[in-house]
């Protein structure tokens, strides 16, 4: 086995401390930075401190969510209660013609999934991969909304598997107002709360649509995965978004 | 190396051919400009990104000078999930290593994510040898895989493909209906890529971070074809320098967009995935195992480089690629290097041995772009001269090198001389003058691209005389 003759090289090397000047160069200002000195905690704080600007009330989150989705094509919607999210994917199944739905337990899901009038796989349980991928849209829950980035926050857990979420053509996610943080470090937070040390063995953070431009720069959606992605935020009309729908329709 | 073309020649013939191609140069500089201007607007985001720069930089100091302790705790993390861990000590033991996983679970066809690792370890030609299928998936790999070439960038692996190009090739290896347009053309390689995921015996992967703390790994992608890989084949491999690991996962919510900004220009890329185990209890998909494959393969030769370890904290965006004058004029495959550009040139002597691949340390214009760009600091052009004093200071520039440094002593600590070459060059320029640009010019392998100016009337010696 090689892991003890890596490890002992690996030792070896940095028995030599790093050049002085090389680690000085990179380091220049750091001591300047507060934040840096206090270790792990000091990383979290310069995620907020130094990258993209997120206020802190929830409006201002969902503002935020908001801007940068209808960049990136996703279909932010913004709904009171369970009610209007039933509403809103009604809506959807007819304008996008859906017959086949890939679902999930879910409390939130189950609310808003009923009597869609469509056909429905749960990947709860064992299923077969080929009915998933002929499903004409995967809805799923979720574990965070960022709005540093306007990005998703799923696991293996909370959107029923690996594949739910990438293999239909379409995407929704359900998410609560409660989800709605500002960076990523946040959503790691929620995951630590939630599941301890015993993370799932798949968490994703879900950015706009699947995407490519390997052909000549040109922007194309739906390279490999989903080629829309819709997230409705249910008791989320506190912050009053109501941009995107009117500009992606 | 024995029977392939010496790589300093091969640098020398492509970059000619490649800097004659006016065409070709400006489809390049403009995809170039696309990403500057993108970027510029990314970057202009952050409350302060000069800052963000130095955070993410210490993240992977930390990471790299405390390799051995990060990397015995990645392991033993990742096992105590029930991942497999393969500690290989080169190229050779990685392809024994993951033909040994494909052998044990009678695998046949292999979807692959993007990975240059595996193109480190050229295990597309020794699996295809073996007469496994293995396709590509990322859009960009798919179409060089197709074109049986090497990617031309790391992360744009098709960047420099006209469309029509892509078309022609898409009829002639898919049968595919004639179309120029990149959103069908993605179509098509999407359809045909759909049932190989479905297929596939086996995933591979590679991984842009490996997580210490948590025993995971992360991958960035904006395609989807990563997160297809690694979910629904049985078996997932994933194969990753040992450089790769980083201490806490928080640290992902710095690096993953600044990976993102400095690569693509984007905030952040479509999915960034971490993957901590095969299918745990209570979970429905994903393979039944997995296999994490360490490779050092030379890279704790660098980190015994206490001045070159920096570049181990390279995060692979891509940037200092975009950046460079010389990657935009030359091109990509012009390196002969599995990672091209200014990171390439630094690290590929390391990797590869400082004899034959110290050439692409000069083959540069010390602007200092890259260092400038660099989202981890990474001080890439002082690395590029770094090299350069150590292959002449362990005599690698041969014979040639030695008599002409040796003769260029002798001149300079002798003023009669020194003014006698100086006098003879000055005739020999005259003298020169109609032959310019022929063959016949002893130095036409020179002067054929530089003119050289007439001398001027007054030396510097007889000008400063004159002024006491």
């Amino acid at each position: 086995m090689s892991r003890e003759s890596i490890l002992a090289r690996v030792r070896e090397a940095l028995a030599v401390k790093t050049d002085s000047h090389v680690r000085h160069v990179s380091q220049q200002a750091s001591t300047t930075l507060p934040v840096l000195a206090n270790g792990p905690e000091g990383r979290a704080k310069a995620v907020r401190e130094f990258l993209p600007f997120v206020g802190e009330s929830f409006a201002e989150r969902v503002a935020a969510f908001g801007m940068l989705s209808e960049k990136l094509q996703t279909e932010f919607i913004c709904v009171a209660d369970v009610e209007t999210a039933h509403g809103e994917l009604k809506r959807l199944a007819e304008l996008n013609q859906w017959k086949r739905a890939g679902v999930h337990d879910h409390e939130l899901l189950q609310n808003c999934t009923q009597n869609l009038g469509l056909e429905l796989l749960a990947t709860s349980s064992p299923y077969e991969v080929r009915d998933l991928a002929e499903c004409d849209v995967g809805i799923s829950g979720c574990d965070a909304l960022i709005a540093q980035t306007a990005s998703v926050l799923v696991t293996a857990h909370s959107a029923g598997g690996r594949a739910l979420s990438v293999l239909p053509p379409h995407h929704v996610v359900l998410a609560t107002a409660d989800q709605m943080v500002a960076t990523m470090a946040d959503g790691y937070e929620i995951l630590r709360r939630k599941h301890g040390d015993d993370w799932p063995s798949f968490m994703t953070f879900i950015t706009g649509p699947s995407r490519t431009a390997d052909i000549e720069r040109v922007l194309v959606l739906g390279a490999h995965g989903p080629k829309k992605l819709s997230v409705i935020l249910v008791g989320g009309t506190a912050g009053s978004w109501a941009g995107p729908r009117n500009t992606n329709q | 190396m024995s029977q392939t073309r010496n790589p300093f020649t091969q640098f020398q013939t492509d970059a000619t051919q490649v800097t004659a191609d006016d065409d070709r140069r400006s489809f390049l500089r403009s995809s170039m400009r696309g990403y500057m201007n993108t970027r510029s607007a990314t970057q202009g985001r952050f409350i302060d990104y000069e800052s963000a720069r130095i955070a993410a930089g210490e993240v992977k100091w930390e990471a790299i000078e405390n390799l051995d302790v990060y990397l015995v705790q990645f392991a033993d993390n990742l096992e105590a999930r029930g991942t497999k861990v393969h500690w290989c000590d080169n190229s050779e033991q990685a392809r024994e290593t993951i033909l040994g996983i494909l052998k044990d679970h009678d695998a046949k066809t292999i979807i692959k994510s993007k990975c240059m690792t595996t193109e480190e370890i050229h295990l597309n030609d020794l699996l295809s040898q073996e007469g496994y299928e293995v396709v590509e998936s990322d859009l960009g790999e798919f179409i060089v895989q197709l074109r049986e070439e090497a990617p031309y960038h790391f992360v744009f692996p098709a960047m420099h493909l006209k469309k029509e190009e892509i078309n022609r090739l898409f009829q002639e290896k898919l049968k595919s209906v004639s179309t120029s347009d990149p959103e069908a053309l993605t179509m098509i390689a999407r359809e045909v890529l759909r049932e190989k995921y479905i297929q596939a015996d086996v995933g591979i992967s590679g991984a842009n971070f490996g997580i210490a703390e948590t025993g995971m790994i992360s991958i960035t992608e904006n395609e989807g074809n990563a997160r297809l890989t690694t979910a629904l084949p049985k078996v997932h491999i994933s194969l990753m320098g040992i450089e790769k690991v980083i201490p806490r996962i928080e640290d992902l919510a710095l690096l993953l967009p600044m990976l993102a900004t400095a690569g693509t220009g984007q905030h952040l890329t479509c999915y960034n995935s971490q993957l901590g185990g095969p299918r745990q209890p209570g979970e429905t998909d994903g393979p039944d195992e997995m296999h994490v494959v360490l490779l050092d393969n030379h890279r704790t030769r660098l980190l015994a480089d206490p001045e070159q370890r920096d570049a181990l904290r390279c995060i692979r965006c891509g940037a200092c690629l975009n950046v460079c004058p010389i990657f935009k004029n030359v091109g990509g495959h012009t390196y002969g290097t599995t990672y091209q550009g200014p990171i390439g040139s630094v690290i590929t002597p390391h990797l590869r041995g400082l004899k034959n691949w110290k050439h692409l340390s000069h083959s540069s214009s010390l602007c200092g772009a890259c260092t400038e760009t660099c989202p981890v600091k990474i001080d890439l052009h002082h690395h590029l001269l770094r090299n350069r004093r150590n292959a002449a200071e362990r005599g690698e520039g041969g014979l040639f090198e030695r008599m002409l440094m040796k003769g260029f002593v002798f001149v300079m600590r002798r003023p009669w001389v020194y003014r006698a070459v100086g006098w003879t060059g000055k005739i020999a320029h005259f003298l020169s003058k109609p032959i310019h640009g022929t063959r016949l010019d002893p130095f036409y392998r020179w002067k054929k691209t530089r003119d050289l100016d007439d001398p001027a009337k007054q030396s510097f010696k007889q000008y400063w005389s004159s002024r006491k």
